[in-house]
């Protein structure tokens, strides 16, 4: 027997089922990946195909087509026919069979007859909003750009090619994927991230055991910090620390809502285990303050009297509330 | 050892296969089906694969430490590998990539493989193998004025993660999907047994295990794009510790008697299991109704849930300091059940109506209620009382965040950016019934913060882009969350020379609780440049970067004690610099030079924990062939720590080896 809540779920599931279905043939064909590039496509061909279908595209006297920037361009032609690009170069149901090359630079036979530079669109010198609008036309609506504009690198226009290379970087494809290499690249930029990696205690990046896109997804996300996900909406940092996720019986609350960070350095520190503070009972003492009234902020229990800081018992609270993170069986988490 | 000399053997089958001829098989076919993506003078597999047998000086100092921060261990080694095969034929695959590093008992070893071939499928597999090992005993040590140097908290534990997708028809309007992960740990560590007026180290036993399958299709349009995807994880926890019977009296921590009894411990039976499992369901959604305007929307439930069997027998001699008893032997058993259901939702839209401006704004919400129940049984024997009980705990967290930014495009390649973001939420935690102090079990989170940005990028030549944020907050969920703040990041990116780049990284956070009580300010900042240098003649690669940082952080607190008012106060100041110099040197083998690097990072640190950290390398690369290369890696790692002298330790590390590439 459904219950409520799983009836609504259903319904919503089957009315958006429905809406799909019923919307689907309006909307002009070809998967977002399938070459159909905002700009730079001829608009009377793209009415033409979203209504003769499957029909190909024809193109203008100012196409001059991919076999003539190969005369030129051999290498760069090369490397983009090695790369995940290289289907929009044939698959038919993109519209640019053998017209790949242009599919992103515009129409390239002004430019070929007179082999100027400014003749023809070189989306690395665009302004990075009409770079990404290039990208975008085909990328846009995909799983991976869903939170997009949640995103630093979106608020902060860094364009799609500062770290994707179009024509593939050597056999690799289009990004750099190994882990030496992806660090290098957002190390570039964030050299604050980077000189914290270089601190004792830190996660293995230095030393490519993880990369930055293990724990951040660069194409934006709801977190801070545009931080993965894990089993829908758990921190990214479960994936790995999955013994961390619970639901345990008695809960730390900091877990919950500010996330590891509010005792962790998750680049890298100069204290043990990576903590914030140097002494592990000054990391609990900030929170469990044992002051009233500092507003709505004081969540948590206070330390009784017997916790005497004098003694080394009492300089680690973790000696006896050794699960911290939540515990299954102790409410103080003493076990 | 035979899985070490199959990751080895494996790879070099691919030297001893000779170079198929897809070329001519291309040539002869029409012109729609040349498209063969190698061309013709190229290899249909390129990477490299590189051996070594590695060589320890021997740690002077603490072997612990050594273990919990490098952990490099001796022997042969794979230390890297990495193959892309490219099939012209695109028979099983259009591409096909390897990679592999540490393998052979480092303490990270890493494998990774990616197939693809587009429209009919794409896998991806992910396998790491790591250790976990951490003593380091300034975290946990309360025995160390008697002597004794030991991490109460400390483990050895391995790690296995397996992370495996297909994706059918990728790239096609609907792509299902599938995923399976698995994560799995287990080894052993320190705990403690605590009673009252002592604790006690134990040994302890962990395994745990979560299993992740999920499926969902992409349903990808023009305009239009949806992923729905169910999924459900298993967890598996069991936590053991057992200390015998005749295997000594085990003193704790406390060796004064309490109420004139010394309070010990004899033997410990102590076991926690769980078992859990939770379905989760994603739905994604992104639409482009217009050209002008973009539509962003997610959905997230997942709940996962746990039973829990706790038992306990503890025998020694043991004080009940509520009762005033004292008891030989304690026995507990809890059973509990949890459960937290967890939704989250995002809704975004971008409006570009075209010209010089734009907007977006996005709004997001996070629910989470965690709720438990447990039954515990207590009994103490002399004593002789049974105390049952049953506890509830509950944790709800409701958290919204809605921003909204204004882009308008400024002449020369310059973007302003303004934009306001409010945060606000309520959190309620309590566990019925109540017992000890009493806590706050209400908070509200409400914070309102302005953003601005600007960005110049005019071409790969220059680059600079700056964010501020300035946060006014009248409740946060602890005392040391953001309230009021005031944010900074800058970065530069300026190509000096054709051959010489330099880039600059600015931070900067100041956060203060104005209530009365906490008294706290949190400021940091940190600067950092770097530069990189490669003439044109390509013999030399020069990086080298720098970054200051410094952390200041006070905030009150009542010493539980005494309640006399206390300050904990952090300072961090550092310099960490890091650079690599690669020089390429005329060799034996024609077109391929023999390279020299050399550099690495060292970290110093003053304020609370004062702490240099040198990690400095050095290796050479001699081709013997033009696939063929000797080497000879040279690292040394040190720590000193001025206050935990104990915890210092160096080492050389030698390695040499040999790399095969194609």
């Amino acid at each position: 027997m459904l219950s409520t809540k799983q009836m609504a779920r259903c319904a919503g599931l089957a009315l958006a089922a429905f809406v799909l279905l019923t919307t689907a043939p309006y909307l002009s064909y070809g998967a977002a990946q399938e070459g159909s590039s905002a700009k730079g496509a001829p608009s009377k061909t793209a009415s033409k195909k979203r209504s003769e279908g499957m029909a190909p595209k024809q193109f203008g006297e100012e196409y001059a087509g991919s076999q003539t920037c190969q005369t030129c361009h051999e290498d760069i032609y090369n490397n983009y026919r090695k790369s995940a690009h290289t289907f929009v170069e044939t698959d038919k149901r993109g519209g640019w069979t053998e017209h790949g090359c242009e599919s992103c630079h515009g129409p390239g036979a002004a430019h070929a007859g007179s082999a100027d530079a400014k003749e023809i669109r070189n989306p690395a010198k665009l302004k990075p909003v009409e770079t990404d609008k290039i990208c975008l036309g085909c990328h846009l609506n995909t799983a991976k750009h869903s939170e997009r504009i949640m995103g630093g690198h979106a608020k902060s226009a860094v364009a799609c090619t500062t770290c994707h290379s179009m024509h593939a970087k050597g056999p690799a494809g289009l990004v750099l994927r190994a882990p030496a290499d992806v660090n290098a690249q957002c190390s570039s930029c964030h050299l604050s991230a980077k000189a914290q990696f270089a601190k004792p205690s830190h996660h293995k990046v230095p030393e490519n055991s993880m990369t930055c896109v293990d724990c951040h997804n660069p194409h934006g996300s709801a977190r801070p910090a545009t931080l993965q996900t894990f089993a829908a909406n758990d921190v990214g940092c479960i994936k790995c620390h999955t013994d961390k996720r619970g639901p345990f019986t008695y809960e730390h609350a900091p877990m919950r809502q500010e996330g590891c960070g509010a005792c962790h350095e998750s680049h890298g520190s100069a204290n043990p285990r990576m903590l914030n503070r140097h002494e592990v009972r000054l990391t609990c003492l900030e929170c469990h303050a044992n002051i009233p009234g500092a507003g709505q902020s004081q969540a948590g229990v206070v330390p009784p009297a017997f916790h005497d800081l004098r003694s080394p018992r009492y300089a680690n609270c973790t000696v006896c509330h050794q699960k911290i993170h939540g515990s299954y069986s102790d409410r103080n988490l003493l076990r | 050892m035979k899985t070490l000399c199959a990751v080895f053997l494996l790879p070099l089958t691919v030297f001893g296969q000779a170079t198929p001829a897809p070329v001519e098989a291309a040539a002869s076919a029409p012109a729609a089906e040349v498209a063969s993506p190698v061309p013709s003078s190229e290899s249909w597999i390129s990477g490299y694969m590189e051996l070594g047998y590695r060589s320890r000086s021997g740690i002077a100092g603490s072997e612990a430490t050594y273990r919990s921060i490098v952990n490099l261990g001796e022997g042969l080694k794979l230390t890297g590998t990495d193959f892309t095969i490219l099939d012209p034929k695109k028979r099983l695959f259009e591409r096909l990539r390897i990679r592999a590093y540490d393998w052979g008992g480092d303490p990270w070893s890493t494998f990774h493989i990616f197939a693809e071939k587009r429209g009919i499928y794409k896998f991806l597999g992910d396998y790491r193998n790591l250790t976990d090992f951490n003593n380091l005993p300034s975290f946990a040590d309360p025995t160390l004025s008697r002597g004794l140097v030991l991490n109460q908290q400390s483990f050895d534990t391995k790690r296995r993660m397996g992370s495996w997708a297909l994706e059918l028809f990728n790239g096609r309007m609907f792509s299902p999907y599938v995923m399976y992960d698995r994560n799995s740990s287990s080894g052993r560590g320190v705990s403690t047994f605590r009673t009252d007026g002592n604790e006690f180290a134990i040994p302890e036993l962990s395994r745990d295990a979560t299993d992740l399958v999920r499926a969902g299709v992409h349903m990808t349009l023009r305009r239009f794009h949806l992923t729905a995807e169910q999924g459900a994880s298993i967890f598996r926890n069991d936590m053991n510790s057992y200390v015998a019977r005749g295997t000594g009296i085990n003193p704790g921590n406390n060796l004064n008697p309490v109420l004139g009894q010394p309070i010990n411990l004899s033997s410990l039976l102590r076991a926690t299991g769980v078992r859990g499992n939770g379905p989760f369901s994603r739905l994604t959604a992104t639409a482009s109704p217009v050209s002008w305007l973009d539509l962003f929307g997610h959905y997230m439930y997942a709940n996962p849930r746990n039973e829990v069997n706790f038992q306990q027998l503890a025998t020694g001699s043991f004080v009940a300091l509520s009762q005033a008893l004292f008891y030989s032997t304690g026995q507990s058993i809890l059973s509990a059940t949890s459960y937290l259901p967890h939704k989250s939702a995002s809704f975004g839209w971008d409006l570009h109506p075209g010209g010089r401006f734009r907007a977006t704004q996005s709004l997001w919400t996070d629910r989470l209620n965690s709720n438990a129940s447990a039954l515990t049984r207590d009994r103490l024997a002399l004593a002789g009382n049974l105390v049952v009980g049953s506890t509830t705990s509950l944790l709800d967290t409701n958290e919204s965040r809605v921003e909204t930014n204004i882009f308008v495009e400024g002449p020369r390649h310059i973007t302003f950016r303004a934009g306001h973001r409010y945060v606000w939420g309520t959190a309620q935690g309590s566990i019925i019934p109540a017992a000890g102090l009493p806590g706050a079990p209400y908070s509200v989170l409400d914070r309102q913060v302005g953003l601005a940005g600007i960005t110049w990028r005019p071409g790969s030549r220059w680059s600079l882009a700056a964010d501020a944020e300035v946060g006014k907050g009248s409740g946060a969920w602890f005392r040391t969350s953001l309230y009021d703040y005031q944010k900074l990041r800058a970065t530069g990116n300026v190509k000096l020379t054709s051959s010489l780049r330099l880039s600059m990284d600015y931070r900067k956070l100041h956060n203060e609780n104005p209530y009365s009580g906490a008294a706290y300010r949190f400021d940091v900042h940190q600067e950092a440049a770097s530069i990189n240098w490669m003439p044109k003649s390509e013999r030399l690669d020069v990086q080298a970067s720098y970054e200051h940082c410094s952390y200041n952080s006070a905030i009150s607190y009542l010493q539980p004690q005494i309640l006399a008012p206390a300050l904990s106060r952090y300072r961090e100041y550092c310099h960490t610099i890091s650079g690599m110099v690669t020089a390429n040197l005329p060799s034996l083998v024609k077109g391929v030079p023999m390279k020299v690097l050399a550099g690495g990072a060292a970290v110093m640190t003053a304020g609370s924990r004062p702490t240099t950290y040198y990690q400095p390398t050095a290796r050479l690369n001699v081709p013997v062939t033009k696939r063929v290369a000797l080497f000879g890696e040279w690292r040394y790692y040190g720590l000193d720590q001025t206050f935990y002298l104990y915890e210092a330790f160096r080492t050389h590390i030698l390695m040499t080896g040999v790399r095969f590439s194609r």
